[in-house]
């Protein structure tokens, strides 16, 4: 059999049907569940607006709640300044609060809490929003909708019960790349769709300096494994060292308890997470 | 059943229909509805979607939802034919009369003179998204069903893929071909070959009805088809919305096909055995 060709070219798609199909996704969703609309959170990064945006499409601005939920140790002006451009854009509804006063309370009362150690620190901003947007879910009958996109989901490059935490996820099968000319086909404004990509979990956080890949070529790796092909396969088209995916695949391979139920033992007829195989009724 | 009272030619309706998951109620309604609707316009033989009496995405809520045939829900249908004086072919799960949970997927053919058959799916796709073979066991025979109508054969969704099941139904005497689907959008381009390819290489009318609305993340994507013996489509439904379409079938169009493309009178049973072999070798 003639082996994939991993060109970007491969991570086309029509655009336009991609987005009648996400749009008509959310809009099914929210009739099926009688929620009264969307809340989701807007950082101003291209996943968001991305996301918000085609909430907006699909069920009106005016039924989608934005929040933003800065904190002041990442705090950017330019992030604010474009999440307010989406609501605008799109109609949508917001809502501004600084998170930094719940951050301090943690901080105080966390014997354990060390300021030194970003990654746990930048984890509980993560999970301090997820907590925000389910009270205003609960509160106004809203689902959440989350931005994660399919590169950070497949690579566990998200905090687990943190920003991916929602009750649908529209992109979740679409590679950062291809988020990107999503956003640019609904009109997602050139300055956000190019601002480098930040879970933004402390300050000057870029995606692409620490995975230490640009997602051009992580997106065509994970393309490659998708497609089942062997990791020197794919190191040789890319011009890649083997070990670099090799070290993608693991650490893909490695996340997939940040993906699904956790794990428990089997016991007894049916199990959670096994074999309790419910559809999601409408 | 031949003879002076079958109809050489005749109109059918592709009822291409949503599901309400679960609520085998709902759906007979949907089903008396689109009957109704279907007669209005002439419409002797009327056909849904694959498992249409249930929706398609069901998974462990099955073993609740499958019925005997002939069972109360087929008893409806054929009360539905009854008062309309139409055929009508629907899919649901059969409950096997000697077994507890052991459950085909079948498609039913009623009529205005009762129960007519049924066929049981063949071919089980248990791959992609696809957990057909956990919860069904295969049918075992295909075969055409005399009517007002002339001969019909039934098939469901995947059987398509493999032309033996049509080429023997075809050979048990099938003018007209029912194929009964549930496809996810990203197969389309394949049903909307393969179901000109059967019905050219059997040059028999081929009616092929698929389910619309989004179950799980599944979007079926419609544009059900009516096809003439010589690939040409005579009707077409909508993509991905509700439809009801109606299509002349015309027997006295197979034969000019037969004379110009006579893939009958030029099969080679020979081969049939060559194939068993090989097949159980591959």
């Amino acid at each position: 059999m003639k082996p994939l060709k991993l060109t970007p070219s491969v991570l086309e798609l029509d655009w336009a049907e991609v987005e009648t199909k996400i749009t008509r996704f959310i809009k099914d969703y929210v009739l099926k569940s009688k929620a009264k609309g969307i809340v989701l959170g807007l950082s101003g990064g291209i996943d968001s607006s991305t996301v918000a945006a085609l909430s907006a499409k699909a069920i009106g601005g005016n039924n989608v709640l934005g929040l933003m939920l800065p904190e002041k140790e990442t705090y950017n002006p330019k992030d604010i300044e474009h999440a307010k451009i989406i609501a605008e854009k799109f109609g949508l509804k917001t809502e501004i609060i600084d998170i930094t006063p719940v951050l301090e309370a943690f901080r105080k009362s966390m014997q354990i809490f060390d300021d030194k150690d970003r990654l746990c620190k930048g984890n509980l901003k993560a999970r301090t929003r997820m907590v925000y947007l389910y009270y205003y879910a609960n509160r106004l009958s809203l689902i959440v909708c989350g931005s994660s996109d399919k590169s950070e989901t497949m690579i566990g490059y998200f905090t687990k019960w943190g920003d991916v935490a929602a009750d649908i996820s529209p992109i979740m099968d679409l590679y950062k790349t291809q988020v990107k000319k999503l956003a640019r086909h609904i009109g997602i404004p050139k300055e956000i769709v190019e601002k480098p990509p930040s879970p933004t979990l402390w300050p000057g956080q870029t995606a692409e300096e620490e995975l230490g890949l640009k997602y051009e070529t992580l997106d065509l790796i994970l393309y490659g494994l998708e497609h089942f092909m062997k990791t020197d396969e794919i190191a040789e088209q890319l011009g890649l060292q083997k070990a670099l995916v090799e070290k993608v695949k693991k650490r893909w391979q490695s996340m997939e308890h940040k993906r699904r139920m956790p794990l428990t033992t089997k016991l007894q007829y049916r199990t959670v997470g096994f074999d309790f195989r419910i559809p999601f009724m409408q | 059943m031949d003879g002076e009272n079958m109809k050489e030619k005749f109109l059918l309706a592709l009822a291409q229909i949503s599901c309400q998951r679960g609520d085998k109620k709902a759906n007979i309604k949907r089903i008396e509805e689109y009957t109704a609707r279907a007669k209005q316009q002439g419409a002797d033989l009327v056909i849904f979607p694959e498992l249409s009496l249930t929706g398609y995405t069901i998974r462990d809520e099955l073993y609740e939802l499958a019925e005997e045939i002939p069972g109360p829900s087929t008893n409806a249908v054929k009360k539905i034919a009854k008062n309309y004086d139409a055929y009508i072919v629907f899919g649901m799960p059969e409950l096997s009369e000697k077994a507890r949970s052991t459950v085909y997927n079948t498609a039913v053919l009623v009529g205005p003179e009762g129960y007519v058959g049924k066929y049981r799916k063949m071919h089980l796709p248990t791959h992609s998204v696809f957990e057909e073979k956990r919860y069904f066991r295969p049918g075992y025979q295909a075969e055409a069903f005399e009517t007002n109508l002339g001969k019909i054969g039934l098939i469901i969704c995947y059987d398509i893929f493999f032309p033996e099941v049509c080429r023997l139904i075809r050979l048990g005497g099938a003018q007209i071909i029912v194929c009964i689907s549930a496809s996810p959008a990203v197969r389309r381009a394949f049903f909307e070959t393969l179901t000109v390819a059967r019905a050219i290489e059997n040059t028999a009318f081929l009616a092929y009805v698929n389910l619309v609305g989004i179950e799980d993340g599944l979007q079926f994507w419609g544009g059900s088809r009516l096809i003439a013996p010589n690939g040409k489509i005579i009707a077409k439904a909508k993509y991905d919305e509700e439809d009801l379409v109606i299509g002349e079938v015309d027997y006295a169009d197979i034969k000019p096909v037969e004379t110009f493309v006579p893939t009958l009178k030029d099969l080679r049973p020979e081969l049939f055995d060559k194939l068993k072999e090989k097949a159980e070798n591959l």
